[in-house]
């Protein structure tokens, strides 16, 4: 900024020099300004006192504000390892057993925390429940009715078409209850948060036993090397055989957490398995047209291609025109 | 599903004999109930054993868990296989850098003789990456 100040300023006293109307000139003008003159010597001292100049001012930022600690590993967080998440794969359906255990747990551990608020009991329909599991499921929790004859409003038993409860009231009463943090809803959390699945993953099952030698952990936080900045307000939650999986499953920390993730993404993308398969209908809908396209040109140019141009020179003539 | 499930799909869909079920098939009683009375004899034997380990010290805790998971061969004591891989992980060969490199900083902050404010932070990052990185492969074979 100072330099483009103190060039515009030697312009405008070269343009007053050479008369204002003279434009083309001006380039020129601002060199001549008796660079020829100038010795080695001044130009030594100059170099020099520019050099001093700028360490000098490295130094007293140093004697201001002490060594400089910003974009450190911990501010970013440690990037979450790449898992083979078998329902990213391109032609892979979300392994709807996953579902149904991480659904658990979700039930019995992340939603005395976290809403869920996108997400209907209809939903849930043929893909992790029956229709009559949806059904007692949706009837344990009470809703607002319509207002009745006095204008009261009254609650009744939920209805597939209701949403998953939250936890608490507003944010304001989740933050209250969480120390001043507020637990994110978590119907979008998969796409929400830099590294999906693999980020989750990460995270739940990320907590070590104790921070490493030296790191500072505020007050209320725990330390989790994959959140940015590493202190969490969530404490650990998921420990081995926390859940009794209906299907036997062992229920150890990875296992909840990678079921957990993987019924979050479906959270986020109920409409994968679709997706997918109207993908692969794209495909092959395309295919076949490319290939009966592939064909009709090839009919359609037969005659083009096929076509022999021949000189057929005349017979020379004994008589001379 | 791939591609022969749908087309197996469809020919089950037109032959008449088929049977199409909206609801879920009844449950067969037989393969639940044992899993249910294992599961709760876990449980209980489980919070049985919580009070004994957390009268004795902290440190012979450690010992005392290991010798009853040995015991309990049979009670499917659950370990974490996350736990285990990554600790095979931080000790193989590719590791050793890493680890090296975060032992050595642990000594030196604890010690005292690091810069001012040093934490392992960073070395603490490369370790576990590495750790992770190895890990990752081995897991998803082991989970379902």
């Amino acid at each position: 900024m100072l330099a483009r100040t103190a060039l515009r300023s030697t312009r405008t006293f070269a343009s007053a020099k050479n008369g204002a109307f003279n434009f083309a000139k001006r380039s020129a003008s601002t060199q001549s300004s008796g660079a020829a003159a100038e010795s080695p010597l001044r130009l030594n001292i100059a170099a020099a006192a520019a050099t001093a100049v700028a360490a000098g001012s490295i130094a007293w930022y140093y004697h201001l504000y002490g060594s400089a600690s910003a974009m450190t590993p911990a501010e970013e967080g440690l990037h979450a390892t790449k898992y083979p998440w078998v329902h990213q794969e391109w032609f892979k359906t979300f392994d709807h057993q996953a579902l149904r255990r991480g659904f658990q747990v979700y039930r019995e551990v992340c939603a005395s925390c976290h809403s869920l608020s996108r997400v209907p009991y209809r939903s849930l329909v043929g893909t992790i429940l029956t229709v009559d599991e949806a059904k007692a499921l949706a009837e344990e929790n009470e809703y607002d009715t319509e207002p009745n004859d006095q204008g009261e409003i009254e609650k009744r038993p939920g209805k597939l078409s209701d949403y998953l409860p939250d936890p608490y009231k507003n944010d304001e009463a989740a933050r209250f209850a969480n120390n001043g943090a507020l637990p994110p809803d978590l119907s979008l959390i998969v796409k929400a948060r830099h590294g999906g699945c693999d980020y989750i993953f990460s995270l739940l099952t990320g907590y070590p036993d104790e921070p490493p030698a030296g790191a500072t952990v505020g007050a209320g936080l725990n330390f989790n090397p994959y959140f940015p900045g590493t202190g969490i307000a969530m404490a650990r939650v998921l420990y081995d055989g926390l859940v009794d999986y209906e299907d036997g499953t062992p229920a150890s920390t990875s296992q909840m957490a990678k079921d957990v993730v993987e019924f979050l993404n479906w959270a986020a993308e109920p409409e994968m398995d679709d997706r997918k398969r109207m993908g692969m209908k794209v495909l092959v809908v395309s295919s076949v047209l490319f290939a009966l396209s592939v064909w009709v040109k090839r009919y359609k140019w037969a005659w083009l291609k096929s076509r022999k141009i021949v000189y057929d020179p005349p017979k020379e003539s004994a008589t001379r025109h | 599903m791939g591609f022969w499930d749908a087309v197996t799909d469809l020919i089950d869909a037109a032959t008449p004999w088929a049977t199409v079920e909206a609801e879920a098939p009844a449950d067969i009683p037989a393969e639940s109930a044992p899993a249910a009375e294992t599961t709760e004899e876990t449980t209980a034997e489980t919070k049985a054993e919580e009070p004994a380990a957390a009268a004795e010290e902290p440190e012979e805790e450690a010992e005392a868990e290991a010798e009853e998971e040995e015991e309990d061969e049979d009670e499917d004591e659950i370990v974490d296989p996350k736990e285990t891989l990554e600790e095979e992980c931080r000790n193989s060969k590719e590791c050793a850098p890493a680890k090296h490199h975060y032992d050595e900083c642990v000594a030196r902050v604890t010690g005292g003789t690091g810069a001012e404010g040093e934490d392992c932070v960073e070395e603490f990052f490369h370790l576990a990456h590495c750790a992770t990185q190895c890990a990752a492969p081995k897991l998803w074979n082991v989970l379902k």
